[in-house]
């Protein structure tokens, strides 16, 4: 049979050269062998470490306490709105309504603390219950009606948009001072250490449960992945469902740094969830997805606003930066593959 | 005539094509073979401009040809006739094919579409293809749409035209049809290149044959003095075998799957078949004829209006696909490995993994256990003989013949006993294919798994196995049995199935 290979490649020895899937931050599908994290996530990486430094270096301010700690809670808070995009992404679609999500559970939530004089401790799980059932609705759709997920969350942006200003009148919610405790905490504050362990609880799934690996496995091929008896739409369902609950939480976090349930929460999420899941190496197609790549992708979102600030630039082009920047990371992550392609030979 | 003259290029690692010379003259029909690997789709795409040459020459008319891209050999006269050049879906047959060149009313810029329609209906006469000029391109067979292609070089005056494995789609009645067109053009004076790994049609249609290995060239023949072990020689580098593997021996009181009377519109017809242990049940027929359908049908995909299945000996219903792998272990290796059988961009291990994983799973941690799916994946790679460079090697990159390998390997990492394996050779070179033979041969005989095999390959079928149904229209229109009692040559098999399908 020697004559159907190429003669560079030999029979895989039973157990020679094969690592275990890795247990880290990233779940890198097409490492090599004894690579632990893949090339793309290594380059985000030494781009953080690049814009840190170069901050440093040109800022008095940057390296001090207070804000390294702003920053590590609105890098937290970006982070899960970026993994409520990043959800649906990996399945091979996309929630346009994380932020009408967001807006409509922070409603919730205020009503519930505000009007329903409810303790944090109920308000707050049923603002995530709401979440996630948004996120349900969402999935059914996409799954039973076979719509496009475009078209699903286009549509249901609106409508959580319009219950959110319905419900609320456009006014906030006032809620008590001990609601702030988790969102205001400064040091190491609370917001990142819990976006640090949903980011570990996010990473293990992917490289070690079914259920990641399912997940990753509709976004990667669909037909292959239902014909290998994975049902395909209950993953896009799940998926979905994931990432309401990330959108409400996002909303939970946001309220608790306001101390206050404003309905205008969450207009800006769309564009920063995709921005932070696409430079952080997301796959737009499906199926590649990596928990320290997102971490990374909003590590560099927010240096970058934040360096325009401290730079003394006009902040208003914060915006013109930031889509450079996407599409910055998608040719050079193209231009990885074309070149991949050009060193193999057709098969 | 169109020279390659010395042709080299390297790729990093592999000397895809070395100091390899070809001429292709006017009015002959010109095979391209060769294993996978041995150079020929860097061929066709140097001769079609997708890839430069690192050194040599191409010489067109004596002129020596610089292509830079599809374009420039597009506009020299050469054009590709092959599944990977998409054609517009929503556009009609006639705006397809006469896409570049649109007639207007005078220097308007509207469309005159009786004119362009009437153009294209006389390309389309050309080659056979009779349909409105106005139908949707999405509405054709895939034989229509190659005609449509076959057209559209026509129209753009193409003197070479290039087909790329241009029959793996077709019925054997299209096939024909294509090769009658074809030899209308060579006897009109063009230059057929024809690239192929059915042997049949090499021998059919061409008159030459160029064969590539390793990257060189083995030779240019004419087909007249050449006979079929010494193409194959050529190709490998040795002899092959062909006839049928050998008998099986299948338990004839242990029946497996039963339908009874599967009815589905416009894909069943009531059909009924019973499948014993051990034996491999050969579904023959043209494309579209329900044997697909039916294998669909069977795992799960897709529902019966009415019917009956059995499985083991209990009525059942088949809900998904999960239900036919973890409730009766039925596995289905589909006939399109790249868009449904397999996760292109992932590890081969996840591949083969992908049915086991719950298997393997620490009900505590929820973890994959890392050393069983190795170890799951790594016997798989032994006893399928799957040559990659380690379990991490990305599917993508396998040749034909090992992704498919791949592709069975998944279910039987599942135990699953009854295989359906559909159309498993389809772009899988010689050597590889006959390889995938005796696996699936081997896995009936020693294995006692009972599978249902899927081929329009009339040799692939009767060599391997012991019993064929014969389906026409979504029926199953004869039964043959004892196929792999020796004394049944080959013919005699063919001859029988031809007979119900005429």
């Amino acid at each position: 049979m020697a004559q159907e290979n190429r003669s560079s490649q030999t029979p895989v020895s039973t157990t020679a050269h094969s690592t275990p899937a890795v247990a880290g931050l990233d779940y890198a599908p097409n490492a090599g062998p004894g690579e632990l994290v893949s090339g793309r996530t290594i380059g985000l990486v030494i781009s953080t470490a690049i814009l840190f430094a170069i901050l440093a270096i040109r800022s008095d301010s940057f390296l001090s306490l207070y804000t390294m700690a702003i920053l590590a809670r609105q890098i937290a808070f970006f982070v899960i709105i970026a993994l409520a995009q990043a959800m649906c992404l990996v399945v091979g679609g996309m929630n346009l309504s994380v932020g009408a999500i967001g807006g409509f559970t922070t409603v919730i939530l205020g009503l519930c603390i505000d009007k329903g004089h409810m303790p944090g401790f109920l308000a707050v799980p049923i603002a995530l219950l709401v979440g996630s059932a948004a996120g349900f609705l969402n999935g059914t759709l996409i799954t039973r009606l076979k719509i496009d997920s475009f078209i699903v969350t286009l549509s249901m942006m609106f409508v959580f948009m319009g219950l959110r200003s319905g419900i609320s009148d456009g006014a906030p919610y006032r809620l008590p001072d001990s609601f702030s405790y988790i969102g205001q905490s400064l040091g190491v504050p609370y917001v990142f250490l819990i976006t640090l362990l949903v980011l570990a609880a996010v990473s293990y799934i992917f490289a070690n449960t079914v259920f990641g690996r399912r997940l990753l496995a509709t976004g990667g091929n669909p037909d292959a992945a239902r014909l290998s008896g994975i049902n395909t739409d209950r993953m896009i369902v799940h998926a979905n469902v994931l990432s309401g609950f990330f959108a409400a939480l996002a909303a939970v976090l946001w309220a608790s740094m306001l101390s206050s349930a404003a309905p205008e929460t969450g207009n800006d999420w769309l564009i920063i969830s995709f921005a932070v899941a696409i430079i952080g190496g997301t796959g737009l197609t499906g199926g590649v997805v990596s928990g320290l790549g997102i971490l990374m992708g909003a590590a560099i979102y927010m240096l970058i606003r934040h360096g325009l600030v401290e730079l003394k630039t006009n902040d208003y082009y914060a915006n013109s930066f930031v889509g450079a920047l996407i599409l910055l990371a998608i040719i050079l992550d193209r231009a990885r593959e074309v070149y991949a392609k050009r060193s193999t030979p057709p098969a | 005539m169109l020279q390659l003259q010395s042709i080299t290029k390297t790729f990093p690692g592999v000397k895809a094509l070395d100091d390899v010379s070809i001429s292709f003259h006017p009015g002959e029909i010109h095979a391209l073979v060769g294993e996978n690997g041995a150079g020929k789709s860097t061929a066709i795409r140097i001769i079609t401009g997708i890839h430069q040459p690192d050194a040599g020459l191409i010489l067109y008319q004596g002129h020596p040809l610089r292509f830079r891209s599809y374009r420039d050999s597009l506009a020299m006269g050469i054009d590709i006739v092959n599944q990977e050049i998409q054609v517009i879906p929503d556009a009609s047959v006639a705006e397809n094919i006469m896409l570049d060149k649109m007639i207007t009313f005078g220097r308007t810029g509207i469309v005159n579409w009786r004119a362009v329609n009437s153009v294209a209906r006389r390309y389309m006469e050309m080659v056979g293809l009779n349909v409105p000029p106005t139908t949707r391109m999405r509405r054709l067979s895939a034989a229509h749409k190659q005609l449509t292609q076959i057209a559209k070089a026509l129209a753009a005056n193409a003197q070479v035209l290039l087909l790329d494995e241009p029959t793996s789609s077709l019925t054997v009645h299209e096939a024909n049809n294509l090769f009658a067109i074809l030899r209308q053009l060579r006897d009109a004076g063009r230059t057929i290149i024809f690239v192929s790994h059915k042997f049949e049609e090499v021998f059919a249609l061409c008159d030459k044959v160029t064969v590539l290995r390793d990257g060189k060239c083995a030779g240019t023949r004419s087909i007249a003095d050449l006979t079929r072990n010494e193409l194959v020689r050529m190709m490998i580098g040795r002899d092959c075998q062909d006839a049928h593997l050998g008998p099986l021996n299948p338990n004839r009181d242990r029946e497996v799957l039963r339908a009874d009377r599967i009815v589905r519109a416009d894909k069943a017809d009531n059909v009924s078949f019973t499948l014993y242990q051990g034996e491999i049940l050969g579904f023959y027929g043209l494309v579209g004829s329900g044997r697909t359908e039916l294998a669909r049908i069977l795992i799960g995909e897709d529902h019966p209006d009415s019917g009956h299945l059995y499985v083991r000996g209990q009525l059942t219903r088949i809900r998904t696909v999960a239900h036919a792998l973890y409730r009766h272990r039925i596995g289905y290796v589909t006939e399109n490995r790249k868009e449904e059988g397999l996760l292109l961009k992932s590890p081969v291990r996840t591949n083969i993994t992908i049915t086991i994983w719950q298997r393997i799973t620490n009900a505590l941690t929820r973890r994959i256990s890392p050393a069983r799916e190795i170890d799951a994946a790594s016997r798989m790679v032994r006893d399928l003989d799957i040559r990659a460079t380690g379990l991490n090697q990305t599917t993508e990159d396998l040749s034909g013949g090992n992704q498919q390998k791949v592709s069975i390997a998944k279910w039987l990492a599942a135990d699953c006993d009854i295989l359906i394996i559909d159309e498993p050779t389809v772009g899988v070179d010689v050597g590889a294919k006959e390889h995938i033979h005796r696996l699936i041969w081997e896995l009936a005989a020693k294995h006692h798994k009972s599978i249902i095999l899927i081929s329009s390959d009339m040799p692939e079928i009767i060599k391997l196995a012991n019993r064929i149904l014969v389906f026409k229209d979504h029926r199953v229109i004869g039964e043959l049995t004892g196929i792999d009692d020796p004394a049944n040559t080959y013919d005699l098999v063919s001859t029988a199935i031809g007979q119900y399908l005429a």
